[in-house]
């Protein structure tokens, strides 16, 4: 509780940095919406401005727990969060302290138990290890909203949203595939990765991914690394793999944040004769593909935990998905992860967030 | 009984018996025991550890060179590698060097990462970059020193003056400064907009780049600082016996605190350097610094109960972890393996370093 | 033990040493430092491995590979520098490393009350075996290592000068426990520097020198003095203290002023004049406040209350740095713990108060340190040569010369020295006695504290009794005489 209150605090004193980063978000989040058809949920809620799923109902209580924001799609995640429950004047926001500590979480989510919320939004730190006190929760009849890391039974929330990490590797690959077709590059094409924190199931998903995919058109990844999503350690591990490999065709880089390291090893070494594809999507690789110095990135949306939010306001106020027949909200949605290249860039860039 | 089981020194009378057990020392200079087995007069002064220690640390990285080179061939041997290697090396390096300093000087940081990280982000604020736009460069490269020296200023007088354990003051550091970066950078990457600091600190002088330059010039500095002068001369008393350091008239609060404010510019000289390597300053830089810096003085030879430190050995120390990261990968082999090849050479440095020092080790 | 032989790279510390006690005698360990006394103790307790000969315990050959070995076997060692745990209490200490258990728990009241019995056969039953051991004195420490020793059931208890750190009247206590030991069948190796300790308790001698036995199984009441004093030096010593010099002109104006000094609960209203080449000898019982004055005079603890001039100038209190810059030189009491850097080279712990001298454009000359040491230890003949050797590598006497090296290179008018002969042989005492006549004779104002009466009254010009945190008198020393001074010590006690 207290550290729930020391995080409000907190935020007044960074309320401008906050509010100016969260305004901007959330107007690029609504008005692009409607162009952008790969996202299902922010279709549904947009098309419901023509329905009543949008006029304020009773008010609700939302605790929202998600890791620290220590990364910058994750400190998007939090503030689009955020900024999306402040649309809804019947929604009261609890905001747990972000934590990296899977048992301080859990301790969090104890507390809106205590609180009885009416609904939990929960983008846990180790999805296995905050299952268990979702179970709870759920048990206690409060619908839990998981996002992104899944949890390890399908008791433990009412409503799962993810990105879909696999598919970012599917995309990456697949679009490696067809580089590597229009460029007669053959199937001893070089490909690197340099991979995110390597203990994470999401980054094994989307390497597992990016495999399947090189395979369909005979390629493989020649070479590996993994750096810890800062942009030092990508930084670092680029350095090290670019003397490694002298020739390079194709390189994937998993996330855009580690990807200014990564780039400016790049530019360190002078070496620019493979294509450079990234992941996430933030608004910095964008403007490299805009300016050529990428040749596209693999988006994987910030938007979730909003997503989250306007499904748990849905849950507790016994709503449905107004654009779907079906009256109760899914079960799972998976987001898409649609590339962002030259041809598409104009239209994802307000999306895209600043790390 | 009074048969002399096995002696070589003959059975002799006065004479004999005064330099029996005492020295036969032919100088004053010398002062080392006839059978030469302890470090030497000249290569002591020269290298401040054991001699022993430090050609334990030169095997260990000939052969991980040598590894590198029987895996990996010319793109190990290549030129262009080995600035890599030291490139990468560089940023670390300098905070293990001033780190030794501490270490010597009987204390510990812990704050390094943080510290580096507030610094990097300070220096590249709006505000801070729109100045070095406006008047040069030079004025993110004063800020990150200025933020450095700071929060080693704060950490030293924290534990000299206020009797902080070394441990707690920095762990209290490590915490707010990190959060302090958060809240400047409002946990969003700062990338550097003025192309000049990136250009002067990324570029290459006579090949060589100028973040090795530096690293050399600090490390080179640090050795005559620790080695050749009063203040050198004064960490190692502080860190050795500060009771005696103080009955000697050192003002050892004060020595104290001046050595965390040095490790503090040494962060915001790391600071500047990862800025130029990766463009960009952000809360995340620094992670786990501490104890990279930690394991590389202590494989070094420094003792980490202070009183005795060495340069050269960290220098070492750094470049043996750098090339063992480098040496992975270009094997292409994953970062788990790395770990745990990091885990067992702290082991066996450590296990070399106490067998030397056994060996070295004064009798009675 | 026979012919055992202990090689350290460079040095024979043993060489050939014969040693035989029989249970129920105290046997004296004699030699000057570096004799190999304390080698021969480590060996016997476990801590060395003998390079060649045997040792018998009870009739069979037996080998000790570590201390565990020795302690099972019934030998315990009272090493000098206790090796207790400060922060446990004296019942844990007694049973360090083995603890009364029960059901795999420690039996703290099983404990307390053994080693409250042990205490008690030790002649302390007033201390607590709840007390922390950090706050008990240097006796007190004593008698927790002899309860531990007693504990392991010793039969053969070695005591590494035991009374260093005690004054007479608990010496005396010491001696009856050791007595009563003895009675007891147990067989006690006691080593001191002091003769007349030797001549009370000891049934036996043993001297050692150069690591090698020079006589063994000698009888006490059979060997005088004079020849125990030979066959330790090799040479005859027939006076302990140099000649005094001409005692100061009264009328020359005094160096070092101490006026009203108070420390709270230490000592107070502290007054006395130091002139230039006068010895002044504070005597007192351990607590009696001497140290802490001296320490207080030199700026390492702050007064209260009070004024030290040197030369007419005030000093600033607690202020070291002051008082060196005002030519004060200080020789603390714990050489190893207070003064020395214990493994660094002999050069570097003497210019360690010198450095601004040494430093050229900001960088040290150490070829210049080194010159000037080597000048200094050659001046005070500290044995063996060598300024690279590291200064724990050294006895106590040559470690204290390196001490006192320290402040004649710097250059002071005013020498402290708290203690100057603890841990220092007969032969090296002497040497120390004029060394500090010799610097008087320079006209360096000397002020010491000792333990030792007889060392006050015969090395200072005046000395000053101090009792209970005061001067009780104050006069020259040809005037008065060990009685006179026990007297007024235990006067100001009861006082």
């Amino acid at each position: 509780m207290r550290r729930i209150t020391g995080r409000a605090s907190l935020r007044v004193l960074t309320r401008v940095g906050v509010a100016v980063a969260a305004v901007s978000l959330a107007a690029a989040c609504t008005s692009n919406t409607p162009e952008n058809e790969g996202n299902d949920s922010e279709n549904n809620g947009q098309a419901n401005a023509a329905s009543s799923n949008d006029d304020p109902g009773e008010t609700v209580v939302i605790g929202f727990s998600g890791p620290e924001a220590d990364h910058g799609w994750l400190a998007a995640i939090n503030s689009a969060a955020e900024a999306e429950a402040e649309k809804y004047s019947d929604i009261d926001l609890r905001v747990a302290e972000g934590t990296n500590d899977p048992s301080q979480q859990i301790s969090h989510i104890e507390t809106f138990i205590n609180e009885g919320v009416d609904a939990i939004v929960l983008l846990p730190t180790d999805g296995a290890a905050l299952t268990e006190i979702a179970t709870e929760a759920m048990e206690a009849g409060i619908p839990v909203v998981n996002v992104d890391r899944e949890f390890s039974s399908e008791f433990a929330a009412r409503t799962t949203i993810l990105g879909d990490n696999y598919g970012m590797g599917v995309s990456a690959g697949t679009y490696a595939c067809g580089l590597i077709e229009e460029n007669n590059l053959g199937s001893d094409a070089v490909v690197a990765e340099i991979a995110g924190i390597d203990s994470l199931p999401l980054t094994q998903d989307r390497s597992q991914g990016f495999k399947d995919a090189l395979a369909a058109c005979g390629a493989d990844v020649d070479h590996r690394v993994a750096a810890e999503f800062t942009v030092e350690s990508g930084e670092a591990v680029a350095s090290n793999l670019l003397q490694a490999v002298r020739e390079i065709d194709i390189i994937w880089n998993h996330d855009d944040d580690q990807g200014i390291g990564v780039k400016a090893a790049f530019d360190n070494a002078n070496r620019d004769e493979f294509f450079f594809i990234g992941g996430a999507g933030s608004a910095n690789a964008m403007r490299w593909i805009q300016e050529g110095e990428m040749e596209a990135t693999i988006l994987y949306p910030p938007t979730q935990a909003a997503d989250g939010i306007r499904l748990a306001r849905l849950l507790a106020q016994d709503k449905g998905m107004s654009d779907l027949v079906q009256v109760e909200v899914p079960r799972r949605i998976v987001l898409n992860a649609p590339v962002v290249n030259a041809d598409n860039v104009e239209e994802y860039l307000p999306l895209g967030f600043e790390s | 009984m009074s048969a002399q089981t096995k002696t070589g020194v003959p059975e002799g009378g006065g004479e004999a018996a005064k330099n029996a057990g005492g020295m036969a020392a032919p100088a004053d200079r010398a002062g080392e025991p006839r059978d030469g087995s302890r470090r030497s007069g000249p290569l002591a002064g020269l290298m401040s550890g054991s001699a022993g220690h430090l050609l334990g640390l030169v095997i260990a990285l000939l052969l991980l060179c040598l590894i590198g080179l029987v895996t990996a061939g010319d793109r190990f041997a290549d030129f262009d590698n080995m600035m890599t290697i030291l490139r990468l090396a560089s940023v670390i390096g300098v905070i293990s060097v001033g780190m030794t300093f501490v270490i010597t000087g009987g204390g510990i940081d812990l704050s390094v990462g943080a510290i580096v990280a507030l610094a990097s982000v300070w220096a590249t604020t709006l505000a801070t970059q729109t100045m070095g736009a406006d008047i040069h460069w030079i004025v993110m490269v004063t800020t990150a020193l200025l933020v450095g020296a700071g929060c080693g200023l704060v950490n030293g007088v924290l534990i000299a003056y206020g009797k902080m354990a070394p441990f707690i003051a920095t762990l209290a550091m490590l915490a707010a400064a990190r959060g302090l970066a958060e809240i400047i950078s409002d946990k969003k990457t700062q990338v550097v907009t003025e192309r000049g600091l990136v250009d002067f600190f990324g570029g290459e002088v006579l090949g060589i780049p100028v973040l090795v330059i530096v690293f050399a010039l600090v490390a080179a500095g640090a050795w005559v600082l620790l080695n050749r002068t009063a203040f050198g001369r004064r960490t190692l008393a502080v860190g050795g016996n500060p009771e005696a350091a103080r009955l000697a008239g050192i003002n050892v609060k004060r020595h104290t605190a001046i050595l965390y404010v040095l490790l503090g510019v040494a962060c915001g000289i790391a600071a500047v350097l990862l800025l130029a390597r990766t463009t960009a300053g952000t809360s995340t830089h620094g992670g786990l610094y501490e104890l990279e810096a930690i394991a590389a003085v202590v494989i070094g030879g420094t003792l980490l109960s202070g009183g005795r430190g060495t340069i050269v050995g960290t220098v070492f120390g750094v470049l043996i972890f750098t090339t063992l990261t480098n040496v992975f990968t270009l094997n292409n082999l994953d970062t788990s393996t790395q770990a745990v090849a990091k885990g067992a050479i702290i082991v066996a440095a450590v296990l070399l370093q106490q067998r030397v020092a056994a060996r070295n080790g004064t009798g009675g | 033990m026979r012919g055992i032989v202990k090689q350290f790279p460079g040095v024979r510390a043993l060489d050939g040493i014969d040693l035989e006690v029989t249970a129920g005698e105290v046997h004296c360990l004699l030699g000057q430092n570096g004799a190999g006394k304390s080698t021969l103790i480590k060996t016997l307790s476990g801590a060395h491995q003998p390079d060649a000969g045997q040792i018998h315990w009870q009739g069979e050959e037996v080998r000790l590979p570590n201390p565990q070995a020795a302690l099972h076997h019934g030998i315990a060692t009272i090493y000098q520098e206790l090796d207790l745990v400060d922060g446990l209490t004296v019942a844990e200490n007694i049973y360090l490393g083995h603890e009364r258990t029960r059901w795999g728990l420690t039996a703290r009241a099983d404990a307390a009350t053994s080693a409250a019995a042990l205490l008690h056969r030790l002649g302390h039953p007033e201390m607590s075996p709840a007390k922390e051991v950090g706050r008990l004195s240097a006796a007190g420490k004593q008698i927790v290592s002899m309860a531990r020793a007693l504990s392991h059931d010793a039969r053969l208890i070695v005591m590494d000068e035991p009374s260093a750190v005690l004054d007479q009247e608990e010496v005396g206590r010491l001696f009856g426990v050791i007595r009563e030991l003895a009675a007891q069948g147990i067989a006690i190796v006691y080593i001191s520097h002091r003769l007349e300790e030797i001549r009370e308790i000891g049934d036996r001698i043993t001297v050692l020198k150069d690591g090698r036995t020079v006589a063994t199984g000698l009888d006490v009441a059979d060997t005088p003095t004079p020849d125990i004093i030979r066959l330790m030096t090799g040479r005859s010593i027939d006076y302990v203290f140099p000649e005094r010099g001409a005692v100061p002109d009264p009328a020359t104006a005094p160096v070092l002023e101490v006026s009203g000094l108070t420390r709270r609960k230490e000592f107070t209203d502290i007054s006395f004049a130091v002139r230039p080449g006068e010895i002044v000898g504070l005597a007192g019982l351990v607590g009696s406040g001497r140290s802490e004055i001296l320490e207080t005079v030199y700026g390492a603890r702050r007064a209260s209350a009070g004024t030290v001039r040197v030369e007419g100038r005030e000093l600033p209190p607690g202020r070291v740095g002051a008082a060196m810059a005002a030519g004060i030189g200080f020789c603390p009491e714990e050489r190893k713990s207070q003064a020395l850097l214990l493994h660094d080279p002999v050069y570097r712990n003497i210019s360690l108060a010198s450095l601004a001298r040494f430093t050229r454009r900001g960088f040290l000359d150490a070829d210049g340190e080194r010159n000037a040491a080597a000048e200094h230890t050659r001046a005070l003949d500290v044995r063996p040569t060598g300024v690279e050797r590291a200064v724990n590598t050294l006895s106590g006497g040559n470690q204290q010369k390196v001490v006192l090296a320290r402040w004649l290179l710097r250059g002071c008018k005013v020498l402290l020295l708290d203690e100057p002969t603890r841990g220092v042989d007969v032969g090296a005492r002497s040497e120390i006695y004029t060394l500090i006549r010799d610097l008087a004779a320079q006209g360096i104002a000397v002020v010491m504290v000792s333990s030792e009466i007889e060392e006050v009254i015969g090395l200072a010009d005046r000395v000053l009794v101090v009792s209970d945190g005061r001067i009780v008198s104050d006069g020259p020393a040809d005037e008065i005489d060990e009685h006179g001074v026990l007297d007024l010590v235990m006067e100001g006690d009861v006082a």
